[in-house]
């Protein structure tokens, strides 16, 4: 009796596993078979091969994708962690006003990026944003410039939109690993003889490994992704310059190459798998 | 340990100055929002706004950011309860049945969660289209359940194996099948889950548009971001008044619901962080 109760009652997550099939596993799936054919969403696939991969390889817009997409993400990920840290170490201890200043920073990161993209580029944009008026008020005209026809300044633009947004994010997790270090430690590596920075680099930094390693690992995963901030900010542009593989990826199959597109996912997919192995071989090390 | 006064200071005005820098962008919206139509970008006064309130009025009727709204708190309300509802199911069937079946669908979902939705998108997008799915929103719950749904389980399943079985033994004595010991018994108890599952999870589904701009393309089921974007691509970079008087009024709920709500959405965000 009690055993045949166990039995029906294991398959309770039934649900969520079947919604997650239909709408998650077997698209992906679905995507590798895809990805082989020369499909254009409306006519019968033929299988082709690895043809999509090389034609990849070869479109000097796709690989210019890739490097966007990566310096995009390893950008990004350095300086939410730098500058997160900063803040943590800024708002560690107590002080009056903390608990508002903690809610401002963080207010940012629950904006759609998309949104925020926006409000950046009323600010930004040459020629007629906020900043450019306010440069020309104090006669720099030419302070803000036309950072949007170029390649370097429309990268560091984006960067710094993204790290202005989700900083406070990172900030919280390093404030609560921040928290979780037992005072007595660096305490007792005060009494050691151990100054300030020493014990910054000695206790601080690898009692916060963990943080580290979530900040780090979801910031590079999630920055990889990048969608909402380029579509608002440059769509892509100057030309394709600053065009993520996310944009590429709807661009392609909106222009009927879904054979093409769901290639270049995989791609994408291979290029994310990688940090997801190395946190996944880190937690393993961890337990 | 007692700092000295000239470091505390200068924290403050650190602090302090990166709290403007937080706020300045959207002090600047506001003053675009408020200029009235005459006025060319941002001649003249940058901080004194002209007061034009018109503009709401003009964005709210032009923009259909209201039908957005709508179509986004169903589309976050319709995600939420169902992801809820089956994750902890599942969570409870993962962490007190540990069958070869349980640990099977267990690592699907972890070995998933970290696959952003871009990934399978386009061969998900012609599956919509099979099941008419597409511009439905009951169809972009499914898809954002589905987004949602690994972390859920990985939450719920957490938080129930540390809650003692004896509960559910107590509750099977008197007579609770295992839904009914789910959700009378387990499921109040583990309200924090529930709550944390909201904070990581709420916004991402209400901001969403790297699915919407695939799903919600005809103009009535538009969620907020996608239904802005179309707004903003329509104007083509001119009447810069409306397209801020929107996005004030598109980010307006999530700023109320993150104040009224920020002491537990931090608490739980930091918990989480020492748990992950």
């Amino acid at each position: 009796m009690k055993s045949k109760k166990r039995s029906y009652a294991q398959f309770l997550s039934l649900p969520a596993l079947i919604i997650y099939a239909i709408f998650f596993v077997y698209p992906l799936l679905k995507g590798i078979g895809t990805s082989l054919t020369d499909w254009d969403g409306m006519s019968t696939p033929h299988f082709i091969g690895l043809d999509n991969f090389t034609a990849f390889f070869k479109d000097a817009r796709a690989i210019h994708d890739i490097k966007t997409t990566l310096i995009f993400a390893l950008a990004s990920a350095v300086l939410l962690n730098v500058v997160g840290l900063i803040y943590a170490l800024l708002m560690n201890s107590d002080f009056r006003g903390k608990g508002i200043a903690r809610v401002i920073i963080y207010l940012p990161a629950i904006i759609s990026p998309l949104i925020m993209g926006y409000i950046w580029y009323f600010l930004l944009q040459p020629g007629r944003g906020y900043l450019f008026y306010a440069a020309k008020q104090l006669g720099l005209p030419d302070l803000i410039g036309n950072w949007m026809g170029k390649y370097s300044s429309s990268m560091k633009v984006l960067v710094f939109v993204n790290v202005w947004q989700f900083a406070g994010m990172t900030m919280i997790i390093y404030l609560a690993g921040l928290q979780s270090i037992p005072s007595e430690l660096i305490e007792a590596a005060k009494i050691d003889g151990a100054g300030n920075i020493q014990c910054f680099f000695k206790v601080t930094i690898p009692m916060l490994m963990p943080a580290i390693r979530i900040n780090v690992i979801t910031n590079i995963i999630g920055s990889l992704s990048v969608f909402d901030v380029i579509m608002s900010l440059t769509e892509g542009g100057p030309g394709y310059a600053t065009e993520s593989l996310s944009i590429y990826i709807m661009r392609m199959c909106y222009g009927s190459r879904t054979g093409y597109s769901t290639a270049v996912a995989m791609i994408l997919f291979i290029i994310i798998l990688i940090p997801v192995l190395i946190s996944m071989r880190l937690t393993r090390q961890k337990s | 340990m007692k700092e000295k006064t000239s470091l505390k200071i200068a924290r403050g005005i650190l602090v302090l100055l990166i709290c403007i820098m937080c706020l300045v962008p959207f002090y600047i919206l506001v003053v675009l929002a408020l200029n009235s139509p005459s006025r060319v970008f941002y001649e003249g006064n940058l901080f004194r706004p002209d007061f034009f309130w018109g503009n709401f009025k003009t964005a709210w009727e032009k923009s259909k950011i209201g039908t957005a709204m709508i179509n986004s708190a169903i589309i976050t309300a319709g995600t939420l309860i169902l992801t809820i509802v089956t994750g902890g199911l599942a969570g409870y069937a993962i962490a007190r049945h540990g069958t070869k079946y349980n640990k099977f669908s267990f690592g699907i979902f972890i070995g998933c969660m970290m696959i952003p939705g871009i990934i399978n998108t386009v061969p998900l997008y012609t599956l919509m289209r099979r099941i008419n799915a597409v511009n439905t929103l009951w169809g972009m719950i499914m898809v954002c359940s589905a987004l949602a749904m690994p972390s859920a389980v990985f939450i719920f399943t957490t938080f129930i194996k540390a809650l003692p079985r004896e509960l559910d033994d107590a509750a099977a004595i008197d007579g609770c099948n295992s839904v009914q010991i789910f959700w009378q018994i387990v499921f109040p108890i583990i309200k924090p889950a529930t709550a944390s599952f909201i904070i990581l999870n709420g916004f991402g589904i209400w901001n969403n548009y790297a699915q919407a701009v695939f799903f919600l393309q005809s103009r009535k089921k538009h969620n907020i971001p996608q239904a802005l974007s179309v707004f903003f691509q329509q104007f083509a970079g001119a009447k810069w008044h409306l397209m801020a008087a929107t996005a004030i009024i598109a980010i307006i709920p999530v700023i109320v619901v993150f104040l009224v709500f920020q002491r537990q959405f931090i608490k739980g965000l930091s918990e989480g962080a020492i748990k992950g």
